[in-house]
C-alpha cells in the first residue's frame, strides 16, 4: 500500500495562499482553522529586513505525537496510505493532540471566532454539526474526519483523504498534469500557481517525489522531534528555508 | 442536635447552595455560548484554567493520599488523627477537579466509554484517567474500613500500599504529559513526575492543615488532643521541609530557564517579572516556610493555617504558570501570531474554579458532617 506524502519546493513557493484558499474551499473549513496556511514572517532589523513565507500543512507523521497521546485512539495513522485521521466518533475534545503537536496544525473550532461575524451563528447547523455553509462539498466522514465537524473534536489536515484514497490502484505519483489523476490530487497541491508542490508514494523508489527528496536533499521539519513527517521541502537557498524557530519575530530573532 | 453538627450543616448547606449558584451560572453560559465562553484558543493556548483547576485539585487529591497511607505505614498513632481526613479530603478534591474537567471536554460522557474501552497503552492520559478510577475505589474502601472508631491501622497496611502506589503513579502520569513534550522546552524535563510529586505531598499537607482548622473554625482549643500534638510536633518541620523542596524545584526550574537559549524557554524572562510569580516565591512560599521554621511561630494556630492557605495559593499560581507558560510560544503560526501569547481566563474560567472549591468544600462537609473525620480519639 502506498504510504502518500508531500514534496514542496520553497523555492518555487511563492506565498500567494492559493493552496490555503484551495483547502477551505474543499474542505469546508472555517475561518481560522487554516488546515494548509502559508506563514509570514519577518526576519532581521532595519534596514536589513526581509519577508519570509512558509507553507505548512499537516505534516501526517510516521510516528505522529499526537496518535501517541490521545487516549481514546480517535487519532489515528491510516495503515492504508499512511494518512492521519481523526475519528470524530471517538474524539473526546480533550486537546492533548493539539498540546502534543509540534507542528500547531490541529484545531478545535468551538473556540470564539477569529472573525466577526460568528460563521456558526451565520449559517448554523441543524444536524449537530459546527455549521452549515450554504456551499459545501458531498464529502462526508466522521469516522475519518472529513466533511464539516460535529461540536467538541478536533480537526485536522486529512491530505484530502476522500480524493486521495480514490485515486487508482497503482498510481505513484498524483499529479494534477495527468488528466485520469487530477481528481484525486490534494486541492492544495493542485491550484499550486508555480507548481511548488509534489504529491506521491514514498514508498516506491521510482516514484517522483522521492526522486525530488534524493535529487534536492528534502528535509523534513523539526526532525528531531522523532515524528518523522511524511511533507518534505526542498530549498536551495534562492528562497525561503525551512525555518529554525518556531517564532521569528523580534529583533533576537534575526 | 450538637453544636458541632450545626455548624458542619451550615457549612454544607452553605456550600451547597453555592454549587447551585456557580453551578447554574456556568451551565447557563456553556450551554449558550460553548466553549467560545474560555479565553482559550487555537494560536497555541489549548490548555487554560479549566485544565489547571483540574491538575491542581487532582494533585492535591494525591497528595492528600500518600499522606494518608504514609501515616498508616509509618505515622503509628501519632498521625493517626488526619488520616481518615485526609483520605476523605482526597476524594472530596479530586470531585472538584473532576467536575471542571468534565465541563472543559468536548465529550466529557463519551469519554467515560471512550476512554476505558480504547485500551490507549501509548496515551499517558489513557493510564491517568483509568489508573483514577481504581484509585477512587481503593480510597472509598479505605474509608470504609476507617468507618469504625477503633479502625486498626496495621490492617490497613497493604491497602496503603495499594494506594500509595496508585496516587504515586497518577501523579508521575500527570508530569509525564507535560514533561514528555520534548518541543515545549518549558515542559519539557525528565524530573517533572519527581517534581509533580514532591509538589502534590506539599499540596496534600497544607490542605490537611487547613482544612482541619476549619473543621474546628480555627479554633484551636477545641481540636483534640491527639491533633493538637501532631500539629506541634512533627508536622511543622515535614510542612517546611515539603515548602523547601517544592521551592528548589521551582527555582531550579527558573535558572535553567533565564539561562538556558533553548526557544521557548524565554517565557521565563518575562514570567519572573510578574507580580504573580513573586506572589509565589515570596508570599506562598518563603513566607510560609519562615513561618514553619521558627520557634515563635511554628506552633502557633495563625501561623499554621495562615502558612497553609498561603502555600495552597503559591501552587495554584505554580500549576497556572506551569501550563499556560508551557503554551506561550506558538507552534508555527508565522507573524501574526506574537513572540509569546497572552491569555488571561475568562469569567466562566474563573468561576469554574469557584465551582470546583465549592464542590470540594460541599463532600467535604459532608464528610464531616457523616463520618466524624478525625474525631474518633
Amino acid at each position: 500500500m502506498a504510504k502518500w506524502g508531500m514534496v514542496i519546493d520553497l523555492d518555487k513557493c511563492t506565498g500567494c495562499q492559493a493552496c490555503t484558499t484551495a483547502c477551505t474551499m474543499e474542505n469546508d473549513r472555517m475561518p481560522g482553522e487554516n488546515w494548509q496556511d502559508v506563514l509570514f514572517y519577518t526576519e532581521g532589523t532595519y534596514p536589513n529586513v526581509s519577508m519570509k513565507w512558509f507553507p505548512r500543512p499537516c505534516m501526517h507523521c510516521e510516528h505522529p505525537s499526537c496518535v501517541s497521546v490521545c487516549p481514546t485512539k480517535a487519532t489515528y495513522k491510516d495503515p492504508n496510505g499512511g494518512f492521519v485521521l481523526v475519528d470524530w466518533n471517538k474524539c473526546i475534545g480533550c486537546k492533548y493532540c493539539q498540546v502534543a503537536c509540534p507542528y500547531g496544525v490541529r484545531f478545535y473550532m468551538d473556540e470564539r471566532a477569529v472573525i466577526q461575524p460568528d460563521i456558526r451563528t451565520v449559517f448554523p447547523s441543524n444536524n449537530d454539526r459546527l455549521w452549515d455553509p450554504p456551499y459545501k462539498g458531498p464529502q462526508d466522514d466522521p469516522s475519518r474526519g472529513v466533511g464539516i465537524q460535529p461540536h467538541g473534536v478536533v480537526s485536522k489536515c486529512t491530505f484530502c483523504y476522500h480524493k486521495v484514497s480514490k485515486a487508482p490502484a497503482g498510481a505513484v505519483d498524483l499529479d494534477e498534469d495527468i488528466p485520469e489523476l487530477k481528481e484525486h490530487v490534494p486541492a492544495c497541491v493542485r491550484v499550486c500557481p508555480p507548481k511548488a508542490r509534489f504529491f506521491g508514494d514514498l514508498d516506491h523508489p521510482d516514484s517522483y517525489v522521492n526522486k525530488l527528496i534524493a535529487d534536492k536533499r528534502g528535509v523534513r521539519l523539526k526532525d528531531e522531534t522523532g515524528n518523522k513527517p511524511q511533507v518534505y521541502y526542498l530549498s536551495g537557498g534562492a528562497a525561503a528555508a525551512v525555518p529554525a524557530l518556531r517564532s521569528m519575530t523580534g529583533p533576537d530573532k534575526a | 442536635m450538637t453544636k458541632t453538627t450545626t455548624k458542619e450543616l451550615g457549612t454544607l448547606i452553605l456550600a451547597l447552595i453555592g454549587v447551585g449558584i456557580v453551578g447554574y451560572l456556568v451551565l447557563q453560559t456553556l450551554g449558550g455560548q460553548g466553549h467560545a465562553a474560555f479565553n482559550t484558543t487555537n494560536l497555541g493556548v489549548h490548555w487554560g484554567l479549566p485544565i489547571v483547576v483540574y491538575d491542581y485539585f487532582l494533585l492535591t487529591s494525591t497528595g492528600l493520599a500518600m499522606i494518608a497511607a504514609l501515616a498508616i505505614l509509618f505515622g503509628s498513632e501519632t498521625f493517626r488523627p488526619i488520616v481518615k481526613r485526609a483520605a476523605w479530603l482526597a476524594l472530596a478534591g479530586l470531585a472538584g477537579g473532576v467536575v471542571v474537567l468534565m465541563l472543559e471536554l468536548g465529550h466529557p460522557l463519551r469519554a467515560l466509554v471512550a476512554i476505558p474501552t480504547s485500551f490507549a497503552f501509548e496515551s499517558p492520559l489513557y493510564w491517568k484517567a483509568m489508573t483514577i478510577g481504581v484509585y477512587v475505589l481503593a480510597l472509598l474502601i479505605l474509608i470504609a474500613r476507617m468507618l469504625k472508631p477503633d479502625w486498626d491501622a496495621k490492617a490497613l497496611r497493604a491497602h496503603a500500599i495499594v494506594i500509595l502506589v496508585l496516587a504515586m503513579f497518577i501523579t508521575a502520569a500527570a508530569g509525564v504529559v507535560y514533561g514528555s513534550n520534548s518541543f515545549r522546552p518549558f515542559w519539557a524535563s525528565g524530573d517533572i513526575p519527581v517534581a509533580f510529586i514532591f509538589e502534590s505531598l506539599l499540596g496534600g499537607l497544607a490542605f490537611i492543615y487547613f482544612f482541619t482548622y476549619l473543621a474546628y473554625a480555627f479554633d484551636a482549643d477545641a481540636m483534640p488532643e491527639g491533633v493538637k500534638r501532631l500539629f506541634n510536633g512533627a508536622l511543622p518541620g515535614l510542612f517546611a521541609l515539603a515548602i523547601f523542596v517544592h521551592l528548589l524545584f521551582v527555582l531550579a526550574r527558573m535558572v535553567n530557564g533565564l539561562y538556558g537559549n533553548v526557544e521557548g524557554l524565554q517565557v521565563w524572562q518575562q514570567m519572573v517579572s510578574s507580580p504573580l510569580f513573586l506572589a509565589e516565591i515570596f508570599i506562598g512560599l518563603l513566607l510560609p516556610l519562615v513561618l514553619m521554621l521558627l520557634a515563635a511561630t511554628r506552633s502557633r494556630p495563625w501561623a499554621q493555617a495562615l502558612a497553609a492557605l498561603l502555600v495552597m495559593n503559591a501552587l495554584l499560581i505554580s500549576r497556572y504558570e506551569y501550563i499556560i507558560g508551557g503554551q506561550l510560544v506558538p507552534m508555527f503560526k508565522g507573524t501574526w501570531a506574537p513572540d509569546l501569547l497572552s491569555y488571561m481566563p475568562s469569567t466562566t474560567e474563573w468561576l469554574l474554579l469557584l465551582l470546583a472549591i465549592l464542590v470540594s468544600n460541599a463532600i467535604n462537609a459532608f464528610g464531616e458532617l457523616t463520618l466524624r473525620l478525625g474525631r474518633e480519639r
